[in-house]
This record gives structure tokens, sequence and C-alpha cells, in this order.
């Protein structure tokens, strides 16, 4: 036999040794020594309370249609449900961005080329600045071009397209009215488990200080498809739309087949409660769930208020402000770092506006200060104990 | 040469300047009754050194520093002086960006290039991307590589290098202890200057007196920089202490931003020693001591703070403490909770747009850290939630009425 089929043979042999697939060799939480996670365990996506598991809770959200079709969908079925429907509704929405046309790295765009045609979804070549750009000179002659952005790490190159052209757009055009409502970059956004330091960035905050951008980022399936599409066909400034990564096979829900659209200026409160406001948005929402179930158990009938934020900017200070205005408590988790973060602008004015009703500072829970390195994404970001510590510190302040 | 008639204050097409003439200023610097808004005198403020004596002075200087001279220069002489000390004293050290073997479009590298040569001081072309880019590249392999953009407006398109390489190569490297782009300086001339605004409609006479730049030549990109860490943002209030942070910065094994506020490239003149010094990065300083306020800021808003406190201590009888934190990353949050917890109200000012800014981190980490001591919200004084028209420059940045009027609302609270 010659040497090739040697080491095959070889490496056969030794594949075949390891565990069958059905084993999993590593472990996803601690299990050794008899001691089970209280806390840390991975989130339960199918029982989660944020997704809609049936028809039947749609009510519980504002702004759902309800008594129409629905069908279950994950993050990108929805995406995609929620670009079909938008490039239905008006000849002028185009989709672009590496990979679009064969379905997206993410199979956000499957089928859209083959529905739509290549003038209006198609392929970009590897520059984030000219998809940009190109998006921005379109959207100024009046069409909606969704542009996609392979990973959120990539948008910068595209950075002074947005922030120096786009977000300045409307203000330059004075008295012409002329605006970029209708462009939308999408971008997938957040830790997703082994992305490391350029698949894993959150920079909504960078898009949060020079003023003309909306910044959406959803929880899940159904908002996704009404805020996609209020974000295409209702507003009149430029979106950018973080799409949390992780979710997009995790969290799976009923989302209504209509087309509808929810509003790009509110945030939403998830959970009533009366001692403590929890503000988050995107995936470290589930995690915020878990901590609570978690913490109400041991706070003797004290209860947790959940915000999501949806729109990080501009943002609905009203809700967050009412809700402290009832708490006194309040406290901001999100995945990027904490330092300049989406925290600090919603902790920094809660103290301005609440200032006498505070009980106790408002607790900003972040990504460390550091890069997300490939090994070490679960301690960076805020997990079910870390929030978990920060409401009992919070309650008993 | 004609003299236009008073009314006709703009176009001046004499190929001389009236603009500063002056005699001449046909149009307003402030409303006819100001007491508060009135131009900012940097002769007589007491953040700028006006003697050798008080310049010698700062503890901060190395012995040889202050036992020399010290000399008067404008903002750009002192980063000259920086520059051309940081060349002459290391041969690894490099200086480019656009425009500057001529000496740059603010003077800063004036005659650097026919004394150093064009292989250390020397153009590039219009690409920020390629210049922050070229930057990391030779500071990875040892050289101080110092570039300039020409406006900070402009480092948006190196922006991906500077916070997806630059920022992250130490990171990377993991534990190849040698592997960082610790060299790196990235200057760039910030803030408004009274003319910047939007959109730049050039004119072909440099005389005219028309404001021509545009919000591409006011903006303060600073706190962009300290949300991805691994950069030290570094913004100098004036030329002594300009000079001596950015030889720390280019010492600094760190890479590092350094902002120059461009107003005060030649309004802020003062005595600064001649020999080389390194002041301390990431370590404010307390300008002025106080018991009842504690305002915070940096760069150009310093002397728009000080003339408020001047006049609220008077109107008020109070005591106010400023703090200059000139790095705004890392910051010095001891120097700043510190303050707080003795006087119990903050306030925050800088140019750059208020939401998501310097400020809100500060307020927020002064909250988280200080809570109990507070007697009134932090207050964020800032610019606007706007970009900076041409002709709205004075009413976005914070003016003394404003941060003077902040002060009351904390004393009152």
């Amino acid at each position: 036999m010659s040497v090739t089929m040697v080491n095959r043979l070889g490496i056969a042999r030794a594949i075949a040794t390891l565990a069958p697939l059905q084993t999993r060799n590593y472990a996803t939480h601690a299990t050794g020594h008899g001691r089970q996670r209280r806390l840390n365990t991975p989130p339960d996506f199918s029982k989660s309370s944020l997704l809609h598991q049936t028809p039947q809770t749609f009510s519980n959200t504002p702004g759902l249609p309800r008594g129409g079709a629905s069908s279950r969908l994950n993050l990108c079925q929805a995406i995609n449900s929620a670009l079909r429907t938008a490039l239905s509704e008006s000849n002028e929405v185009l989709c672009f961005g590496e990979d679009v046309a064969f379905g997206g790295v993410f199979r956000c765009t499957l089928d859209l080329q083959s529905q739509f045609g290549d003038a209006r979804v198609f392929n970009t070549p590897i520059t984030e600045q000219g998809i940009v750009g190109a998006a921005i000179g379109m959207a100024a002659e009046g069409a909606k071009p969704v542009v996609e952005i392979q990973f959120a790490d990539y948008v910068f190159p595209a950075f002074d397209q947005i922030v120096n052209e786009a977000c300045k757009f409307r203000y330059r055009e004075g008295h012409t009215g002329a605006n970029l409502g209708g462009m939308v970059i999408r971008m997938p956004s957040g830790g997703v488990g082994h992305g490391a330091l350029y698949h894993t960035q959150s920079p909504e905050s960078l898009f949060s200080h020079i003023p003309g951008v909306k910044v959406v980022i959803p929880r899940s399936p159904s908002q996704a498809k009404g805020l996609l599409l209020a974000s295409i066909l209702k507003a009149k400034d430029p979106v950018i739309f973080m799409e949390p990564k992780i979710l997009y096979r995790a969290a799976v829900e009923e989302v209504p087949d209509e087309l509808y659209t929810l509003p790009l200026d509110k945030a939403e409160i998830v959970k009533q409660g009366a001692d403590l406001t929890i503000v988050s948005y995107g995936r470290p929402l589930y995690t915020c769930m878990q901590a609570i179930a978690a913490a109400e158990k041991e706070l003797g009938g004290r209860t947790i208020e959940l915000i999501d934020l949806r729109t990080i900017y501009p943002w609905d200070r009203e809700t967050v402000l009412e809700s402290v205005s009832r708490t006194g408590r309040a406290m901001v988790v999100h995945e990027s770092m904490v330092n300049y973060g989406v925290g600090s602008e919603v902790a920094a004015t809660i103290q301005e506006q609440a200032f006498l009703i505070l009980k106790a500072p408002i607790k900003r829970l972040g990504g460390w200060t550091t890069h997300t390195g490939l090994a070490w994404e679960k301690f960076i970001f805020p997990d079910v104990a870390r929030i978990y510590d920060g409401i009992k510190e919070l309650m008993a302040f | 040469m004609t003299r236009p008639p008073l009314h006709h204050h703009l176009v001046v097409n004499t190929g001389k300047c009236l603009y500063n003439s002056a005699l001449y200023r046909a149009y307003s610097s402030h409303p006819p009754s100001a007491r508060l808004n009135v131009p900012i005198d940097y002769a007589t403020t007491p953040i700028l050194h006006h003697t050798s004596k008080s310049a010698l002075s700062n503890p901060e200087l190395s012995t040889e520093a202050r036992n020399g001279t010290a000399s008067r220069q404008n903002l750009f002489q002192a980063v000259n002086s920086a520059l051309s000390h940081a060349l002459s004293s290391d041969p690894s050290v490099l200086l480019f960006g656009e425009d500057v073997a001529f000496g740059g479009v603010f003077r800063c590298s004036m005659n650097l290039a026919s004394e150093f040569g064009s292989d250390r001081v020397f153009n590039t072309p219009l690409s920020e991307q390629g210049i922050v880019g070229f930057a990391i590249g030779a500071a990875m392999e040892g050289a101080k590589a110092i570039a300039e953009v020409q406006f900070a407006d402009y480092v948006y398109p190196a922006f991906d290098q500077l916070v997806n390489e630059a920022a992250k190569v130490r990171f990377r490297a993991g534990t190849n202890e040698g592997q960082t782009c610790g060299g790196l300086v990235v200057r760039m001339p910030t803030g408004g200057v009274g003319h910047g605004a939007l959109t730049h409609t050039l004119s072909e006479d440099a005389d005219t007196a028309v404001d021509y730049y545009a919000s591409y030549h006011s903006q303060s990109p600073e706190s962009l920089f300290t949300h991805i860490p691994g950069l030290r943002v570094i913004l100098p209030r004036s030329p002594a202490q300009a000079k001596g942070l950015l030889l720390a910065a280019i010492a600094c094994p760190d890479p590092c931003i350094f902002l120059e506020p461009k107003i005060l490239y030649r309004a802020a003149v003062e005595q600064v020693p001649t020999e080389p010094y390194t002041l301390p990065i990431s370590t404010a300083e307390v300008l002025k001591q106080g018991t009842d306020v504690t305002i915070v800021s940096y760069g150009a808003p310093l002397y728009t703070c000080s003339a408020a406190i001047e006049k609220a201590e008077k109107d008020f009888g109070c005591s106010v403490e400023l703090i200059d934190l000139r790095t705004i990353y890392p910051w010095d949050r001891q120097a700043v909770m510190g303050s707080v917890n003795k006087t119990g109200r903050a306030i925050v000012v800088h140019e750059s747009m208020v939401n998501a800014g310097v400020g809100a981190e500060v307020a927020a980490t002064i909250q988280e850290g200080c809570f109990l001591k507070l007697e009134a919200p932090v207050q964020r004084v800032a610019g606007w939630t706007t970009h900076m028209g041409l002709i709205y420059e004075r009413f976005n940045i914070p003016d003394v009425a404003r941060v003077y009027d902040a002060i009351r609302v904390a004393l009152n609270y």
C-alpha cells in the first residue's frame, strides 16, 4: 500500500476510536463532581417567555397583529420574510452585500435573487466602504437599499460613509427635505460562542454619538420582522439594523405572516416589576430573564422590571425614566464593553432626570474592557451569575 | 486698495485680509452688553503660564526642564518643538501625513523635513486608511511612527485600522511580547474653530473673509476611540501641556491618539519650558482647587469653564474645582471621584455631542462611585445632539453662560 493510503487508514482508525457523534466530549456547563450549575445554565429558548411559543401570546406584545396566520420561524427566517415582504411591497427596495445572492452566510437572503431578480438583489465586491457608499448614493436618488455588512466587526471601513455622509445628509440638505430614509444597513452582531476578535463585536454605541442614524437591535424573530419592515418602509432616516447572530437559529417562535411594522422610537417593557428596572437589548435579555427568575425566588416578593430598548439610538427615555420613577433602582446590561457603552449614556441620563428617586446607584453590566478572545467569551459577556449578583447588590444597597 | 464701507463686512477681495483688523471688524463677536459670553482673553486666562517662573514651577516637570529656560510659544510651536526633540533624540521616530513636509496646514511640522530629511519626515497620499495602516505596520516593526491626520473629521476612513488593528495588536500577539504597535501616535487637529461647519465650499481666494470651512473641520471624535479598548486618547489644553504629553505619547508603549484643539494653535500662547520633558499620561490634573462643585473637562472648553467659574464664584460666593482630564481614555477615575466625594457636585463639559460622549462615561462612573456623596445629579454640558452647522457653532459648543448656569443649578439643587 502507498504511504498515503497507510496514512488515510491510520487517520480513519483514529477517528473511529473517537467517541461516536452522539457523545459530546466537552461540557457546555459544569457537571463534574456531582455539582450542578445553578445559574449559568444554557438558556432554554423553547421555554423562554421572550419568545411567542404560540400565537396566543401575540396579544402580550404591543404592535403585533393578532388573529392572522403565523409561522414558526427562527431569526434568519424572519429576516428573510421581512426582506421578501419589503421587496414585494415596493419596487424601490434593493438588497445587496457580500454573498447576498446565494442566500447569505446566515441564510437571511435565501431565494430573494431568484424571486426578485439580480437587478434588485445582488452581490457586491468585498468593500464595506463601497457597499455603504453606493447605498447612500442610491438612497439619495430615492431607492430603499437594504445592504448587508457580513459581520458588524467589518463595518468600520464604512464608518466614514456612515458617520460623515449618511448621518449628515439630511442636515446638509437643509430646506430641500431630501433624506436617506429607507436605507438600512443590516449586520449580524454580538457573541456567538466562537467568534473571537472579529466576529463578535457589538459596535452599537459607536453609532450613538454622532446623530443621524437610528440604531435598532431586535431581540426575537417577530420583533426583527416588524422593526426591519419599519426601518425599510417607514423610517425617514437611515437605520443600522444589528441582528444578534447567536439568535439566528437559536430563537424560534411564532411570527405573523402578514406585513406589520413596529415603532422605531419605543422601548418595550417585556416584564413588569416594581422594585428594580433592568434595561437591556438583544441577546442579553435572555440572560437577564434567567437571572431575574433565579433572583425573584429569593427576594421575598419583590419584582424586577425588564425593558428592551429595541432602538438604541435615539432611545426611548420616557419609558425608561417612567419605569425608574416607579422602581427607584436601575441596571443596564449589554454585551459590548462597559466603558463608554450604551450603559453610560443610559445611566448618565437616568441619574440626571431621576436623581432624587434613586435608591441605589445605577449599575452597568457590560462586557469587560477587553477584546473578546476566542476562549474567553463566556467570561467577558455578562452571564446569569453576574446579573444575579448585580440584582442582589442593588436590592441590598 | 480701497476700504469697503462698514456694512460690506464679509467679502474683502483685495488681496489683503482685513479680517483680523481690530479697527475693521464689522461683525460682532458677542452681543453688545454681554456679561458672560465675551471672547476668552487668552492673554490673561489663569490656565496658561504667562511668566517663565510659573511655567518652570510645574511640579510634574523633570529637574532638567525645571532648571532650564522657557520661551513664549503657541500650540503649534510647542507641538513643533516636541516633534523636533523626538526626531533628534531617537532615530526610529518618523513623522508623516498629508502636507506634512512643507510644514503642515497648521505649521506643526515646520522645518522638520529640511532638518531631519525626507526619509523621516514626508508626505503621504490622500488616504487616511493608508496613512494609519502604514503607521501601524511601521510601529510593529519598531518605528515610532507619528502619523498626522489633517483634521479629526477625516480620521473615520482610518477607523477600522485604529479600532480593529491598532487597538488589538497587543492582545492578538498573546505571549509574543515583542509584538505591539506601541510606537504609534496618531495626531490630529480637533474641535470647533469658529468657522468649521458642515460642507466644504472652496474659495479660490484664500484671503476671502467668507468662512468656507465646513462641519468637516469641527468634529471632536475622542469618545469614539474610548469604547474599544487598546488606544490611549490624549487631549492637551495648552502649549506646555501639549509638548509634554506628546513626548510622553511618543514614548508610551501603547498606541496613542493625540488630539490637538485647533482653535488653540494660535490663540493659546504661553511660556513653554525649552528642555524636553514628559507629562504623565492617564493622570488628570486639578487646575483649580475648590470645595463646592467639581467641573471635569478637557481641551478648549477648559478656558470657557475658567471664565464661567470666575464669574460664578463672584456671583454666588462658591468655590469651584476644575479638573483637566488630559487623557480621555484610560481616564483618571480616582482623581475625579476623589474630587466629587469632596464637593458632592459635578459637571462635565465637552464640545462633542452630549449623547454617548465622554460626559456619559464620566457621569455614569461618578454616580456609581460617589452615589451617597452626591448632592445633585452630575450635569453634562456639551454640544447639542446635532451636527455643527457653520453659523451655529457658538450655539452648539458650550459657552460661558451654559457652564455658569450649570454651576448655579448644581449649587441650588
